[in-house]
């Protein structure tokens, strides 16, 4: 939903432009039927006012390895790709400037090992995105499904039912031979 | 002998009739989930509360309430037509959600999370909400690493037909959370007759 699609960055635009991006780029790559963002920037929140704090990770660079983030489109200039625990993400964060004026910028980062390029796209606007959508009212959250009968006690209690039938029926037997109850 | 014989045999078939009635006429309980006491509710809006420091924007992965034994992948959640709050598919009893167009955990403002209290099959991730109390630990994973830990102020329990959405939902200055759930009375007509939601603030992180 947040990945832009570009034919360079390869995986999410289809197996054939991936194959093709990934013959033209001479790189050694995910394979390219691994769409989940195997060649991407993705930008978290992809919208963000001036001032806001913008987290960016990228699977494309390989398990533990490190980039080089450039942000200078929306004036934050360059930022440091970290490794992280999360699926071998690569991951790092920037500030759009006070003065950066609403727009579409493209964020870069570059794999500190082959050189690897991948971009991302940042909606700047000068509004925040959050609060204008707010839920409201109450959250369907349950159907009485724990409320039902559970079954083990039915059996327990049909169980019971019946061990109280063989005893009535065993008296009843003894009192109709008149053994005295 | 006969006589003692027919003693036992007849007090084993009273204490079985009467069992066997019980459990089948409903037994120990309905199994309704915990609903939580007044005692829980919400403190005093002046009262001094230690806040950790925001964490950047990130998506949260996981959610783990120790103290209900709740820990549980995270899903992206949107709005429903109506503007309400989406939920995750019931099919998966041990999937919870977040509000994705919202505040990521950790972050300042208000973070929501949701999951279900049951579903067709029996309890499911939030089935025990209701019994949290005050000072307990939640612990949001997050996907730059970092765990967002946050300290439980309140858990009350909301009716849908007056349901607080600025409370719930609104703005806050600091890092906060809501998880909630279905609660409060059901009827088979109508359903859960409303919610139960957690109040938690950022206290911490890892």
């Amino acid at each position: 939903m947040r990945r832009t699609a570009r034919p360079l960055s390869g995986a999410m635009a289809g197996a054939a432009l991936a194959v093709a991006a990934v013959g033209a780029l001479a790189v050694n790559t995910a394979p390219a039927y691994a769409a989940d963002g195997g060649g991407t920037l993705e930008v978290y929140p992809s919208s963000a006012v001036p001032g806001g704090q913008v987290s960016v990770n990228t699977k494309a660079c390989g398990d533990k390895a490190s980039a080089a983030g450039d942000a200078s489109a929306v004036g934050a200039g360059p930022f440091t790709l970290a490794p992280s625990a999360h699926e071998g993400d690569a991951i790092g964060q920037f500030r759009v400037p006070e003065s950066a004026q609403p727009g579409t910028y493209e964020i870069v980062a570059e794999c500190a090992e082959g050189g690897r390029r991948v971009t991302g796209d940042l909606v700047v606007t000068l509004t925040a995105a959050q609060g204008q959508a707010q839920p409201r009212g109450s959250v369907k959250t349950g159907v009485g499904g724990a409320l039902g009968r559970d079954p083990a006690q039915t059996a327990a209690g049909v169980a019971a039912l019946a061990v109280a039938a063989a005893g009535g029926t065993w008296l009843l037997h003894r009192r109709a031979r008149g053994d005295g109850i | 002998m006969r006589r003692i014989g027919n003693t036992a045999i007849a007090t084993v078939t009273v204490v079985a009739l009467c069992s066997g009635a019980w459990l089948l006429h409903g037994g120990a309980g309905t199994h309704a989930p915990p609903q939580p006491a007044a005692a829980e509710g919400l403190p005093d809006p002046g009262e001094e509360q230690l806040t950790a420091p925001a964490l950047p924007p990130s998506p949260p992965t996981r959610i783990r309430i120790p103290s209900i034994r709740v820990n549980a992948p995270l899903t992206g959640l949107g709005l429903t037509r109506s503007g309400s709050l989406d939920v995750p598919p019931a099919g998966d009893k041990n999937l919870a959600g977040w509000y994705e167009a919202g505040t990521t955990p950790g972050e300042r403002g208000t973070a929501v999370v949701a999951g279900h209290v049951d579903n067709a099959e029996g309890p499911a991730v939030f089935y025990d909400l209701g019994a949290l109390k005050k000072g307990a630990a939640i612990e949001v994973d997050r996907r730059d690493g970092s765990v967002a830990l946050f300290t439980v102020d309140a858990v009350e329990v909301y009716a849908a037909r007056d349901f607080p959405d600025e409370k719930v939902y609104g703005a806050a200055r600091r890092p906060e959370l809501r998880v909630i759930t279905c609660g409060g009375g059901y009827s088979k007509a109508t359903g859960y007759q409303g919610n139960v939601v957690v109040f938690a603030h950022l206290t911490g992180s890892r």
